[in-house]
């Protein structure tokens, strides 16, 4: 069997675990890439709402993209065309003016300005400092985090990091540690007080936490999302064109040009483990694949609950992995369209996020129906129409939309605890949108309501969680996946983690993928 | 004459933290003058006759965080301080029965079995946790905050002190510790226990004071924070003042004069007087002036900053930074007079429950609930009660044969739609009442006579802005360098020989007194004339 004995074997073939096989294939080793799914990119990978109408499933945008993998890789020369679609965010208003929030800092100021004048004279200062956070986020995202209880000189790759936020200067300084535990709605209330531009904003701030505006950590939320944006840009991230299934398959392509084999229809079962190290895997049509290391993207939950048991493992380890939350409180809702919607009060359907939510206290209870266990009366919606920025994903005149539903109970079935079934959840949103854009519901052609309990059994995201772990305080950097093993290494040697999972909390970063693979090369160095 | 005399110090406001202070500052030979606005000492802790006969412990109600040291180097106990552990606590559920524990260990584990065996072995290694984790931010409570942005070799010096200290823990602990300043009390608990009414009772202490509910992010903090109380040396142990809690403020005040402080009631002040950058002294409402070399404030950085002194004295960013530091009271307070004790249904009689803390927390459900109506503008239709009753261990503070209820209710936001009036008061003392009725149908014909009391009462009397029992949010963003300001966490102020001790600086928050024993070290440490 050691004749076909891989170097490594990466489970699934979403961003992170092809910019890890891709790194692995560079550094000489022959890495075999493994996914259940039909074709590459599992949850990455684009879908169809109708025949010709191309949709991303999972991830609508790409998060902060990091531009070593994109460099490293050259994804271009693959392919890969970012657009950067202007407005960014949109919030038309139940009366008076409409949002418009754009990349020009001073076109966002003159929108908001109709709206109040005290908040455009803030916009500015506040997108700025914003960004000089998000910037220190990024720092630490492309870094792998470090046990500050453990060596000393193991916290050297964070004096940059340190040196960068006293670079601050003192009033950015201490505003960043106030800022960080802060709930969302106190930083914009600090701020501004135009409730349609703290709605649109407290909006973002609750993506990938099961909270409301009014807890704390949401401003941190909010920023995490803001890493690697321009300053004022709020809501829209990288956007691929073709879809973030593109990018995937860039990667694919770059990571395939480097030698890495992929292959599709090859759902995991078990790792193998012999004497606390990891040795290959088993497919669930038995066949049995012999690596020397095994890297899994699939999330810690199932990685150590599933696929790896926990024979090798410490209690307290897997009582961590249990107590991991994954609170996945979004429904997706695709449609397929025979023309644009019209928003009330916007001359253009604006290619960006538009946000249904009208002033920050709708968030909040958004929140309190799902806490309690029903999906929400009035969901706060963040709608997209990426065929506006990028026609090739519809047939000509024809467009796609994804509406991204908060909240439903977390992990939520078809049950959904007030019984709402799926199609009721359609149509809600579909009766929130019309509010704002009387055309849509006569130009709906095909929809799809994609609820949690879908992406666990579609993808195996568990809990329905895409971030693999909410978003709190308490599972970011060191304590992420769980304490004491976040640096993607594993108790299992020879097994190493990626993905959203794992720090920086991203499935589109490419970051966490980077980290796993230098993991994995340092230790074989070692010979370990 | 008083009038040309110049004192060392004046402490403005007699609650425990300016008397703490006034006591040490005296103590170290300082001639210091404490002014309190009310006739009697003691600003949130105070006791009062409120109905003839019955006497209450009308805010704070409990003792637990008072510090040991200061017990000691005040010699508490030799000016008339003693304090009676509460032994017990009492939950009574919706469906009959009830969670206790008791003084005795053993019968306490047998309680928390019948609930859960789980629980009951979980709570062994949970306390010994919450006891380490307490002993890792103690050392925290008895220092200046450095600054984190300061150049300055003493700041350099503490962070790097800091650093060791939290790395020394252990990463298992630190770990432990993060947990416990980011998460949710539901959260952090569901981590540990699996039954619903042992999780609402240990949640309800991690909302106490705070605009948060048992499921936001922050509250874990709390909940340790209330761990940290200690009565001889006791974790988690609470207690009652003999005489209520007035009877603190009375030793510390006892104390203070003992080592030469004065202290005058019924002495307003309106201002701090500042010449060239320096406090002066203060005017008192009446108009007089009386002079000091230093001044003192023992109230809260809203009225420190914003009120005793004129905007043009201060920085800009500090001005920004209390403008923008949290007050939101979430609480308010039921006070019974009571013919008779009251009768629960999960545990009929007058028995040893009655003797400790009960609560009114049947589920953390319950209780996020609760947070929902006062999220939105309103009191809880049903809240979370804290329930003690001095007088069946305390027999100074009721008629024979009556007895005094305490209870302390969240929640109740300072800033209600429409306001606080006479009837919105009542209404929300009938919700107490209706809410109690359930569990203990007598209570209402027992009721002789009925005190409430809203934040907005609280922020009258006492003068708490916002009815904030913690003169400022217990929230991360508020705590430690943060606490009120950055860069004035030290428990001084833009102005010279003026200086803050309320429980609005760090560490802040309960009958603690170390804000008042840290800002008289600031003083001391600063010489006669800084």
């Amino acid at each position: 069997m050691s004749a076909g004995r891989h170097d490594a074997i990466v489970i699934g073939s979403g961003v992170e675990e092809l910019v890890a096989a891709a790194r692995l294939a560079s550094a000489g080793l022959g890495v075999l890439v493994l996914e259940a799914g039909d074709s590459v990119g599992g949850p990455a990978a684009s879908g169809e709402v109708l025949p010709g109408f191309r949709i991303d499933p999972v991830f609508p945008d790409a998060g902060f993209l990091d531009p070593r993998a994109l460099r490293d890789l050259a994804l271009e020369s693959h392919g890969l065309a970012l657009l950067a679609p202007d407005p960014i965010l949109a919030a038309p208003a139940e009366s008076g003016e409409p949002l418009v929030l754009r990349r020009d800092l001073e076109r966002t100021r003159a929108s908001i300005a109709k709206r109040s004048a005290r908040d455009a004279d803030r916009w500015v200062a506040f997108a700025e400092t914003m960004e000089a956070f998000a910037g220190i986020l990024e720092e630490a995202s492309i870094r792998p985090p470090v046990e500050p209880a453990g060596p000393l000189a193991d916290l050297a790759p964070y004096l940059g990091l340190g040196k960068r936020v006293r670079a601050l200067g003192r009033a950015r300084m201490t505003e960043l540690f106030r800022v960080l535990p802060l709930p969302v709605q106190d930083l914009l209330d600090d701020t501004f007080e135009d409730d349609l531009l703290k709605g649109a904003l407290a909006a973002g701030a609750v993506r990938g936490i099961f909270q409301g505006p009014r807890s704390p950590g949401t401003a941190f939320v909010l920023l995490h999302h803001h890493v690697g944006n321009p300053a004022g840009v709020f809501g829209v991230r990288t956007v691929v064109r073709g879809g973030t299934g593109a990018l995937v398959e860039a990667l694919a392509s770059a990571a395939r040009e480097r030698g890495v084999e992929i292959r599709s229809r090859a759902p995991v079962e078990r790792i193998l483990c012999e004497k606390g190290r990891a040795t290959g895997t088993a497919l669930t049509d038995g066949a049995e694949i012999a690596a020397r290391a095994v890297l899994s993207g699939a999330g810690p939950a199932r990685t150590f609950l599933e696929w790896t048991g926990t024979t090798w493992l410490d209690p307290d380890f897997v009582h961590a992995v249990r107590m991991i939350r994954f609170r996945g409180g979004s429904a997706r809702v695709h449609l397929a369209l025979s023309e644009a919607p019209r928003f009330e009060g916007l001359p253009d359907t604006p290619p960006g996020v538009i946000a249904i939510a009208p002033d920050p206290d709708s968030v909040e209870r958004a929140y309190d129906d799902a806490k309690h266990g029903a999906f929400s009366a009035r969901p706060v919606l963040e709608a997209r129409i990426a065929s506006i920025a990028d026609p090739s994903l519809a047939p000509p005149g024809r467009h796609v939309m994804s509406v991204d539903v908060r909240f439903v109970p977390p992990g939520g079935s078809t049950g959904n605890g007030d019984g709402s079934s799926r199609e009721a959840i359609g149509d809600r949103v579909i009766d929130l949108l019309e509010e704002r854009a009387p055309n849509l519901p006569g130009a709906i052609l095909g929809r799809e309501v994609t609820l949690p309990s879908d992406l666990e059994t579609r993808y195996g995201l568990t809990g329905g969680d895409p971030f693999q772990g909410e978003l709190g305080l308490d599972q970011l950097l060191f304590m992420r996946p769980v304490p004491g093993w976040a640096g993607y290494r594993t108790p299992i040697a020879g097994l190493y983690l990626c993905g959203a999972g794992t720090h920086p909390a991203g499935a589109v970063t490419g970051a966490s993928g980077r980290h796993a693979a230098d993991a994995m090369i340092a230790d074989r160095r070692r010979n370990r | 004459m008083q009038l040309s005399k110049t004192w060392d110090a004046i402490v403005i406001g007699g609650g425990h933290n300016g008397l703490v202070c006034a006591a040490y500052l005296a103590r170290a030979g300082r001639d210091v003058l404490v002014l309190e606005r009310r006739p009697l000492l003691g600003g949130a802790a105070v006791t009062e006759e409120v109905f003839s006969g019955f006497r209450f412990s009308v805010f704070s109600y409990v003792v637990s965080l008072l510090r040991p040291e200061i017990i000691r180097d005040l010699d508490l106990p030799g000016h008339g301080l003693h304090i009676i552990p509460l032994e017990s606590t009492f939950n009574p559920l919706p469906d009959g029965d009830y969670l206790a524990t008791w003084a005795d260990a053993d019968e306490t584990r047998r309680e928390l079995y019948r609930h859960s065996p789980r629980d009951a072995d979980a709570m062994q290694e949970f306390g010994r946790l919450m006891q380490r984790m307490a002993m890792a931010v103690k050392p925290i409570l008895g220092i200046e905050p450095p600054d984190p942005a300061s150049w300055h070799p003493r700041d350099l010096l503490a962070m790097g002190r800091l650093g060791k200290h939290f790395r020394d823990l252990g990463a298992r602990d630190l770990h432990a510790l993060v947990k416990l300043m980011t998460m949710s009390s539901a959260d952090y608990l569901g981590e540990w226990f699996e039954s619903e009414a042992l999780k609402a009772a240990k949640s309800a202490s991690g909302i106490i004071g705070t605009f948060l509910g048992p499921r936001s992010p922050g509250t874990a903090y709390v909940l340790l924070h209330h761990y940290m109380g200690e009565i001889d040396g006791v974790f988690r142990a609470w207690g009652f003042a003999r005489g209520g809690t007035g009877a603190v403020s009375e030793a510390i005040g006892s104390a203070a004069r003992r080592f030469g402080a004065e202290i005058r009631t019924e002495a307003a002040v309106s201002r701090v007087l500042v010449e060239e950058g320096r406090a002066q002294g203060v005017v008192l409402e009446s108009g007089e002036e009386i002079r000091a070399r230093t001044v003192v404030s023992g109230l809260d950085p809203r009225r420190t900053f914003l009120e005793l002194v004129e905007r043009q004295e201060l920085p800009d960013e500090l001005l920004t930074a209390v403008e923008r530091f949290r007050f939101r009271g979430s609480s308010g307070k039921v006070n019974l007079a009571l013919s008779e004790p009251p009768n629960f249904t999960a545990l009929p009689g007058n028995g040893p429950h009655l003797k400790g803390a009960m609560a009114i927390a049947p589920s953390v459900d319950y209780l996020e609930r609760a947070y929902d109506d006062a999220k939105y503008g309103d009191f809880s239709r049903r809240p979370f009660l804290d329930i003690v009753m001095p007088s069946m261990i305390d027999p100074t503070m009721a008629p024979p044969g009556q007895h005094v209820m305490s209870i302390f209710v969240q929640y109740a936001p300072y800033h209600r739609k429409g306001g606080w009036d006479g009837r919105s008061r009542e209404a929300f003392g009938d919700a107490v009442v209706d809410t109690l009725a359930e569990y203990a149908p007598n209570i209402r014909s027992a009721i002789l006579h009925r005190q409430v009391i809203t934040p907005a009462d609280i922020e009258a009397v006492t003068g708490l802005s916002e009815g904030n029992i913690f003169q400022g949010e217990l929230a991360l963003s508020q705590l430690f360098f943060l606490r009120p300001a950055p860069a004035w966490a030290d428990h001084r102020t833009p102005v010279r020989g003026y200086y803050q001790c309320g429980s609005g600086t760090h560490p802040g928050g309960g009958i603690m007194g170390a804000s008042g024993r840290l800002a008289s070290r600031a003083i001391l440490a600063d010489g006669p004339r800084r």
